[in-house]
């Protein structure tokens, strides 16, 4: 039983060891391991959470347990928003084996295979290159007031490689990155060392895109951040509930055609893999469109508990900060539109391919993002290159205007920022036309 | 405490390398997070870090851990770390030196205590309810104290208290949303002026109407502002980018780079979030001027860029926390120059963007959604528009401006005025 007054509680430590290697122009930048250990309680009070975040708290001692539990009561009894939680479902995932175990290698034999892809950037007219290894393994262990206890180790890691190109005072660049769950993943990739390259160096000729309202093929790396900034951020439950979602209020609604279904799924082997969530929830699928239709939000035990319509399991957090309803590998189901069938129906109009980033304003209901570059598209044919093109628009009329969804989903890794905290997610997609896209580029003609 | 445990550190240090620099940060803070109009979560934190770079022969290593016990280990990792560096020209850590003593970045009155949090939250609530058609949807507010020690075995042993006070407060209105925040070292940030323009510009921006693409004037606000110059400019002004070839501005020292307007410096001694009397090496801190008049006049360098170049060092090191090695980068941001009126003709004004961090660092070309966009002439706010991207070149933005707004506001690591720019894409 929690002591008197507290409603809940939980504690979450991570410890974690994080090597990393930057390797610049050939040169060595920096390369080695830290070591971190954090600790979060949340404590639910009469009404809302009190929390305490620390390094190194040790709670096996029942003495230190009840001290920061009547350090976090204290805190709580400051809130006035009434709090209730969802029952938690529970079970964990596996954490799959590594192929190969990153922490069985030296940080030498990283570097090195590291240095082989940087310097297979480096093609004739590119003048810089830089490559980056991360390897972070977390030991994450949750028990809650209820005796619930589990415990998992995993390990992410990968690595990016930049290339510089310059010719007449015009400088471009090209960047690759592949990250994973599933152990060491840079043996044999110098291929993306030059494509980085050779990328940098076809845009020196691209040519700017004109900016304007126009039909738009996303790629399936563009297209995978589209679903995750348009729809996933968007049916996030906190979001819903404060009323800063412009799904908030239209489960069950027509927002996309009937091959439209986007989901994210936690327990998919992917780059945002959790064995279970920050809450100690089990996690699971869940379509926040499906055929077309809003179907569900993503939700932790709270948002749950005051919205309905979806399944705790979605809570994320990084190291000692609070979970917040989170996505992890989010995409569009795959559709039946060969690429060829969707350059045609366009017609006229872009290719948006690979991602600089993203971001959202849900509440407005606007999402703008960057592709790597482009391509016109002139009689259904892909024809000439154009840079620093742009994606910007509304969710709900970009999401209605999809006319057809390929059949080639690929999943991209990255990192997502929210409320200060940034996790590993995975987002796919496959090929998708859009009938009419906001496209931002500074070229005039 | 921490001093004894620093001076282990030198000294085991010592015994395997030339050179070792420990730098040490802990804190204690109180956050409030709103969720609508009440307060959902309080947040006691306390912090603990330690980060330890080792220096032989050129080799430089780094580690870090948040746990004293680990200190040991930390070394170890460091050491074996530098091991493993490609050595380079090294001249050594920083001796001893007189600091100024007035940079500001602590104030006593700041106390990270749950009363002071809800007089923050209770002040934004009462500026948002001057604007009651705008509903609060979350905000924050919070308070720390820490204290940071950088030591060397050179015998630098400076040591740094901070405080920060923040607010932030989101807002919609319809499918309008506002968002404005404030920050300081010192006590004194309004909450109330926090929380009105927050709601206000939910408010007044739910009335938008259609933007025809076009060319047009352009007024980015601080805030907007800084989201480029910290995507591109900041980039564009280290010594590494620059030695790197990744940098526009590479070729261009002692040329018109700007505006013959535009004065851009750094000033690790004005009341901006970055003050500091040494940079994150123990080299003094001082102003560096980047462009004057127009003209660019210096990069950034820390030690290691410095010393491998062959540059002089600006004292531009920079540490996000105790978490990793130092980094180039600025203390205070400061664009100045002569102020004008520049609300005179008809200017598209944008309070914030979105999607700043999707632009290309190396050409300086950006796409970017405007935040609460507004037609602004006569001196005033004219009409607010509904939608609109902002496409161009930052570089080329830069080089000829339509004025500079008199007033600066603190963004983060900089101090930036309002600056209007002249016939930019604007997509409606």
């Amino acid at each position: 039983m929690p002591p008197a007054g507290i409603r809940f509680f939980d504690a979450r430590r991570v410890r974690a060891s994080s090597t990393h290697a930057d390797i610049d122009n050939g040169i060595v930048e920096s390369a080695g391991t830290s070591f971190s250990d954090i600790s979060l309680v949340r404590v639910l009070g009469p009404k809302g959470w009190g929390m305490v975040s620390a390094n190194n708290l040790d709670l096996s001692g029942k003495g230190e347990l009840n001290r920061v539990l009547a350090e976090g009561l204290a805190l709580a009894r400051l809130t006035g928003d009434p709090v209730e939680l969802a029952e938690p479902p529970r079970g964990g995932h596996r954490v799959p084996a590594p192929r190969e175990d990153p922490g069985t290698l030296s940080l030498e034999e990283k570097t090195g295979v590291l240095a082989g892809i940087e310097k297979a950037a480096k093609l004739p007219g590119v003048t810089s290159t830089r490559a980056t290894y991360v390897e972070r393994t977390e030991e994450v262990s949750y028990t809650d007031s209820s005796g619930y206890e589990h415990a998992y180790t995993i390990t992410r890691s990968g690595f990016s490689v930049l290339a510089v190109a310059r010719r007449n005072g015009i400088a471009q660049m090209g960047r690759e990155s592949l990250h994973t769950i599933h152990g060491f993943n840079l043996r044999h990739q110098e291929p993306l060392g030059v494509k980085a390259g050779e990328t940098a160096l076809a845009l020196l000729d691209a040519g700017l895109a004109k900016g304007g309202r126009m039909r738009a093929v996303l790629d399936p790396e563009l297209a995978g951040v589209f679903a995750h900034e348009a729809v996933g951020h968007a049916s996030e439950g906190d979001l819903v509930k404060e009323g800063s979602s412009v799904l908030a209020g239209r489960i069950g609604e027509r927002i996309g055609p009937d091959t439209l279904t986007i989901a994210d799924d936690p327990a998919l082997t992917e780059f945002g893999f959790e064995p279970v969530d920050a809450e100690g929830c089990r996690t699971a699928r869940t379509e926040m469109v499906s055929r077309g239709r809003v179907n569900a939000y993503l939700h932790t035990r709270e948002t749950l508990a005051a919205l309905g319509n979806g399944m705790a399991g979605h809570g994320r957090a990084e190291g000692g900060d609070p979970p917040l309803v989170r996505m992890s590998n989010t995409f569009i189901e795959t559709g039946d539109a060969t690429l060829g069938e969707i350059l045609a129906e366009c017609g006229d109009g872009i290719l948006l391919v690979g991602s600089r980033g993203g971001q959202v304003d849900p509440g407005r209901g606007v999402f703008q993002f960057n592709a790597e570059y482009g391509y016109l598209i002139e009689n259904g044919e892909k024809t000439r290159m154009v840079r620093d093109v742009s994606l910007s628009g509304e969710i709900l009329s970009t999401l209605h205007g999809i006319l057809l969804c390929g059949n080639d989903r690929v999943m991209h890794q990255g990192y997502c920022g929210k409320g200060g905290q940034s996790v590993p997610v995975s987002d796919g997609s496959p090929h998708i036309l859009l009938s009419e896209a906001v496209v931002g580029g500074s070229g005039t003609d | 405490m921490a001093v004894e445990l620093i001076e282990r550190i030198l000294a085991a240090g010592g015994k395997a390398a030339q050179e070792v620099e420990v730098y040490l940060v802990e804190g204690t803070g109180i956050s409030a997070e709103l969720k609508r109009e009440k307060v959902s979560i309080a947040t006691g934190s306390r912090d603990w870090g330690v980060s330890i770079r080792t220096i032989d022969n050129g080799r430089i290593g780094v580690s870090a851990t948040s746990s004293p016990a680990k200190w040991e280990e930390c070394l170890a990792a460091s050491l074996a770390s530098m091991r493993l560096a490609t050595p380079q020209e090294w001249k050594g850590l920083p001796d001893p030196a007189e600091l100024r003593g007035d940079a500001p970045s602590f104030d006593d009155r700041v106390v990270p205590e749950p009363p002071a949090a809800q007089e923050l939250i209770a002040g934004m609530l009462e500026g948002a309810g001057k604007h009651p058609v705008a509903k609060v949807t979350s905000g924050s507010a919070a308070l720390s104290r820490s204290r940071v020690i950088l030591a060397n075995s050179r015998g630098v042993l400076y040591t740094a208290e901070r405080t920060e006070v923040s607010c932030s407060l989101e807002t919609i209105c319809g499918q309008s949303t506002g968002s404005e925040f404030d920050h300081s070292a010192f006590l004194g940030i309004d909450p109330v002026r926090v929380g009105e323009r927050a709601a206000f510009l939910a408010e007044y921006s739910a009335k938008g109407t259609v933007l025809e693409t076009g060319q047009y004037d352009v007024l980015l606000s601080p805030l907007a502002l800084a989201q480029l110059f910290g995507n591109i400019l900041v980039p564009a002004l280290s010594g590494r980018n620059v030695h790197a070839g990744r940098s526009r501005l590479a070729p261009l020292l002692g040329q018109k780079c700007m505006d013959g307007r535009i004065d851009l410096y750094d000033d690790p001694f004005a009341r901006g979030m970055g003050a500091t009397a040494w940079d994150a090496e123990g080299l003094p801190a001082a102003r560096l001027d980047f462009v004057k008049a127009g003209a660019l006049s210096s990069f950034a360098y820390d030690l290691k860029t410095a010393y491998r170049y062959g540059a002089g060092p600006t004292g531009s090191a920079v540490r996000g926390g105790f978490s990793g090695g130092p980094a180039i980068g600025v203390h205070n941001l400061v664009l100045d120059g002569p102020r004008e009126a520049v609300t005179g003709d008809q200017a598209l004004y944008v309070h914030d963007v979105v999607g700043a961090h999707t632009a290309n660092p190396v050409s300086g070309d950006f796409s970017v959604e405007c935040q609460n966009p507004a037609w602004v002439e006569g001196g005033g706010f004219r009409e607010p528009v509904k939608k609109a991207m902002l496409s161009g070149n930052l570089f080329d933005a830069l080089g000829e401006i339509g004025g500079i707004a008199p007033g600066s506001r603190v963004v983060g690591n900089s101090i930036l005025p309002c600056v209007r720019f002249k016939g930019m894409q604007v997509i409606g």
